[in-house]
């Protein structure tokens, strides 16, 4: 359901402060170009907020349930890594419009059918380090934040690998919430982790050397898991 | 000289042509008489022989060309003699062949010598020219052939040469000279025959013959024995080379004897049960030992092998005494055990290995190993050297002092944290300046002297700073009572010590409610001195301080109590109260719990210096126990001390707290040389960190390649480095 929204005629106001991007915009192919940014606009404005200018958490529940798809699905992240949004649970104007243009979306059943060539487009490997690290970057809420916490981590590395390397995800989440060391992970761990999913061999780790420079929170969830095997 | 008729004409010297006649018979007449005198000279009938005579027709026949006919009539006549004589020696029985053999053969070389004289000439032209072998030598090779190599006599030399040695062996006497002479010939005719016909057979001969030695002394003898008889053989064969065989041979007996008597038998000595190698250790057999090291020496693997054992054996009891729980309850007497043992040992490689280096590297390695095992020994040495400081050295020379701190100074250098025993090292300094006592200044400094040396000025600046504050705090003691001095009169007299923060052991500060005349006075002494040194903080630390009180019993009895200042506020209060409560007590000095009743137990519970009772008697300390002066108190001393400042092992729970801090300390220790060394690489890989920061921080203490992993990790989230894109092992540091 669409939430009714005054649509401003301000259109042009939000973008007066960077017209040039519009005009990077308007510069396409003239006359269905404009209208397509047009459209894409519109859409916008149906699920944002008016005081703030942008969509907001709510709105993004209803842009959710109109694309059929659970709020706390992978591909709303696909989605805002394509827009390269900054804050989580909030689209701007600019991000929204890059986004939807890259996928050539202007209406809701375009974007819908944008969705899973968006996730192959995510899944290559050469995209993927970068959707995966900006997964971990989406989710630090405040300013100077290095780090998440152990509970948001695990349901993030879920979310994140768990199609991908279900076991070591199952076993690395096991971990972190049985171990006390950490409160809280930081990118460099978060990293390594993907890179190790990649490179060790599971389960039973036979190339996996703790002299090397894996961070720390690695070489103890080795020897746990090692620890457990036995 | 030419004379011809040609006159006046320039001389010339041409070779002489001496027109002899041609005799036909010449050479056959020259040689027959060579030849007989040839017979002669090896008939022992030279004397009526003119060598000139002798020695012309020698040159005459070599000069007519017939040096072949001369030589080779030598030969056959040379020959025809020695089988002869050889003859003569095969018929000579039992000790005669020998004598027989050795009389003959000097016979032989005189002749030779003679012959040779003669035939001089011949040695050097035709010899020369025709290379031949030289009369010498011929003779000497004839002899081997005609004599040595006969059947008869070259087995029968050999077997009796044996059996003389033989006989030796087993303590008879033989007759040495001959042996000498004998052996020498065999040398004289070159070293084949040396060889083949002595050396080697008797370097078989006397392997087996120290083989079945070795293997009965074995089985009979203890280690100590069984080496000295080793020793002796070995002495034995240097001795009969010099007496009688070629000076060569002395390396390849030798070795025989080693091999055979030592190096067949090192394992089985070595661990001979006891007797072995240990045993002589625990023994301090100094001579046993050094012979060991000496015979060892000289054998392959010797040396490692008895420097092994000694090394694990050290490790061994070394490990015994660190996890032994009966030695560990007295920290001075586990430190003298260690000293002792060093000097054991210390003691066997001066006297008994030669100060052998490498054996010494291997104590010093087995000490490192094993005192390092023990957590608790850098606390243990400081209260060793603590023990020392405050009353051991008393009456003990300056020499001495120096001996005993250098000895400490060696166990020290073996630790690997070294920074946990500078913590203890300065809590217990800090009690021994601020007890009271006399403390030996100059051992004191010229121990600190001692660590600065070892590990640079930073260990010990602040060590330094105690001494100071001490002797400062002095002066302004001293400045306190010239300005103020009139006005106290007869109250209590105060000895303040000024701690500067940060040299001192750091203590949290509890609260102690002094007494009124105290209060005062401690007031007074604290604006004379922000007088003074305005902007500075001060905060009295009761739970250091000491106090001298007089006190007058029930009896009649006075008495001058040495206590800590917690007993002192909690005496003073029975100045106006008869009984007090343990709760009461609380409340008034607001001294910590636990603090109070330890000084409370302190004082009337152990026997003698019981100034207080306590009801019920019992040693634990209840909310409700009423506490009252002991008026029957006595002491056989008028001064009388009670303190409880004196340092000591620590409880469980203090340590667990020590090892904390030094963690603590440890971290940004371990960040700074993490910074230092990335600072100069600017890129390096992991490994390398690692090692780097190891090697660094290794005089203070042994850093975990863990905790340096998570040293790094903390730096890199807080951007002073950062893993490299393209190469996981390398970190790139961040200016």
């Amino acid at each position: 359901m669409r939430r009714a929204s005054s649509k401003k005629a301000s259109s042009n106001s939000t973008t007066s402060t960077n017209s040039s991007a519009m005009d990077l915009f308007r510069s396409a192919t003239g006359k269905a170009a404009t209208k397509e940014l047009e459209r894409i606009d519109q859409l916008f404005y149906s699920y944002s907020n008016e005081s703030s200018g942008m969509i907001d958490p709510e709105g993004i529940e209803y842009l959710c349930s109109d694309l059929e798809v659970e709020h706390t699905d992978v591909r709303i992240l696909m989605l805002a890594w394509k827009m390269q949004a900054e804050k989580q649970g909030y689209f701007t104007l600019e991000e929204w419009r890059k986004g939807l243009k890259a996928l050539h979306a202007d209406t809701i059943v375009k974007l819908k059918k944008a969705l899973p060539e968006l996730e192959n487009e995510v899944r290559r490997p050469s995209n993927y380090v970068e959707f995966y690290s900006y997964a971990f970057r989406y989710c630090l809420t405040e300013e100077k934040q290095k780090s998440i916490d152990i509970e948001s981590i695990c349901e993030l590395l879920e979310l994140v690998l768990g199609s991908q390397f279900p076991q070591q995800v199952d076993l690395f989440v096991q971990y972190l919430k049985t171990q006390v060391d950490y409160k809280v992970i930081n990118m460099d761990q978060w990293m390594g982790f993907y890179r190790f999913c990649n490179e060790i061999s599971f389960p039973d780790f036979n190339n996996y050397d703790e002299e090397l420079a894996w961070p720390l929170i690695l070489d103890n969830f080795v020897d746990w898991v090692k620890s457990k095997q036995s | 000289m030419n004379c011809s008729n040609q006159k006046k004409r320039s001389f010339n010297i041409e070779a002489f042509k001496h027109k002899v006649v041609v005799d036909p018979n010449y050479a056959d007449k020259t040689w027959r008489l060579l030849e007989h005198a040839i017979d002669e000279i090896y008939n022992k009938n030279a004397s009526g022989l003119s060598f000139e005579e002798l020695y012309r027709n020698a040159y005459n026949m070599v000069l007519h060309k017939y040096g072949e006919k001369l030589y080779t009539g030598l030969v056959s006549t040379m020959t025809s003699h020695l089988v002869t004589m050889s003859r003569c020696i095969e018929n000579a029985h039992g000790e005669m062949f020998l004598e027989e053999l050795n009389s003959k053969w000097a016979d032989h070389n005189k002749a030779l010598q003679m012959i040779r004289d003669i035939l001089m000439y011949m040695d050097r032209s035709y010899v020369h020219g025709s290379q031949k072998t030289p009369v010498h030598e011929l003779g000497l090779n004839l002899w081997r052939d005609n004599v040595i190599y006969v059947t008869g006599i070259q087995s029968r030399l050999q077997n009796i040469v044996l059996q003389l040695i033989h006989k030796e062996r087993t303590g008879q006497i033989i007759n040495q000279g001959l042996m000498r002479n004998i052996i020498k010939m065999l040398s004289d005719l070159g070293p084949s025959v040396y060889q083949v016909n002595f050396e080697r057979p008797f370097l078989e001969a006397s392997g087996d013959f120290y083989s079945i030695e070795s293997r009965e002394f074995i089985e009979c003898c203890d280690c100590g024995d069984y080496l000295q008889k080793a020793e002796r053989r070995l002495n034995e064969e240097i001795d009969r080379v010099s007496h009688y065989l070629d000076a060569k041979s002395e390396v390849k007996i030798t070795n025989v004897v080693e091999k055979e008597m030592i190096a067949n038998h090192m394992t089985r000595l070595v661990h001979m049960e006891d007797s072995g190698l240990v045993n002589m250790i625990i023994d301090d057999k100094y001579e046993d030992l050094k012979r060991f090291y000496n015979l060892f020496h000289r054998v392959p693997n010797g040396l490692s092998t008895i420097r092994e054992v000694m090394m694990s054996y050290s490790r061994e009891t070394g490990m015994q005494l660190v996890t032994d729980p009966e030695k560990l309850k007295d920290p001075v007497e586990f430190v003298q055990c260690l000293l002792n043992k060093k000097d054991k040992y210390d003691k066997i490689i001066t006297l008994a290995f030669n100060n052998d280096k490498s054996f010494q590297n291997a104590l010093n390695s087995s000490f490192e190993f094993f005192i390092n095992r023990n957590p608790r020994s850098p606390e243990f040495i400081s209260l060793f050297v603590d023990d020392k400081l405050r009353k051991g050295l008393k009456g003990v020379g300056e020499d001495d002092v120096e001996v005993v701190l250098d000895k400490v100074m060696m166990m020290f250098r073996f630790l690997h944290e070294k920074d946990v025993f500078e913590k203890y090292y300065k809590q217990h300094l800090a009690k021994r300046l601020l007890s009271g006592k006399d403390v030996s200044d100059d051992a004191e400094r010229s121990l600190i002297l001692k660590l600065k040396t070892e590990c640079g000025y930073q260990f010990t600046s602040k060590l330094e700073g105690m001494f100071t504050d001490m002797k400062t705090s002095q002066d302004t003691n001293d400045g306190f009572y010239l300005k103020h001095g009139a006005d106290l009169g007869d109250g209590p007299s105060l000895v303040v010590q000024v701690l500067t923060t940060g040299s001192w052991p750091t203590q949290p500060s509890a609260t102690c409610n002094l007494p009124a005349e105290l209060t005062s006075l401690c007031d007074k002494f604290r604006s004379y001195y922000l007088g003074t040194h305005s902007g500075r903080r001060l905060s009295w630390q009761t739970n250091m301080g000491t106090a001298d009180i007089k006190a007058n019993f029930g009896t009649g009895q006075k008495h001058e109590l040495t206590v800590s200042t917690y007993q002192m506020c909690v005496l003073m209060l029975f100045n106006n109260a008869e009984r007090l409560t343990y709760k009461e007590l609380e409340q008034a000095t607001e001294i910590p719990s636990l603090d109070l009743k330890r000084c409370l137990q302190s004082m009337a519970c152990v026997k003698g210096k019981n100034v207080l009772k306590k009801e019920p008697m019992s040693k634990d300390i209840g909310e409700d126990d009423v506490f009252s002066v002991n008026d029957k108190f006595s002491s056989k001393f008028f001064k009388v001390r009670i303190g409880t400042v004196v340092a000591q092992k620590e409880t469980e729970p203090e340590k667990h707290e020590t090892r904390q801090r030094v963690e603590e300390d440890r971290k940004p220790q371990i960040e700074a040389a993490i910074v230092r060394i990335m600072k100069a690489r600017r890129v390096l890989d992991h490994n390398n960190v690692i090692t780097e920061v190891i090697k660094q921080l290794q005089p203070r203490f042994l850093a975990n390649p863990s905790e340096i992993k998570k040293r790094i990790e903390s730096l890199i989230e807080r951007d002073f480095l950062e893993r490299d894109g393209s190469d996981r092992k390398l970190y790139q540091y961040l200016a």
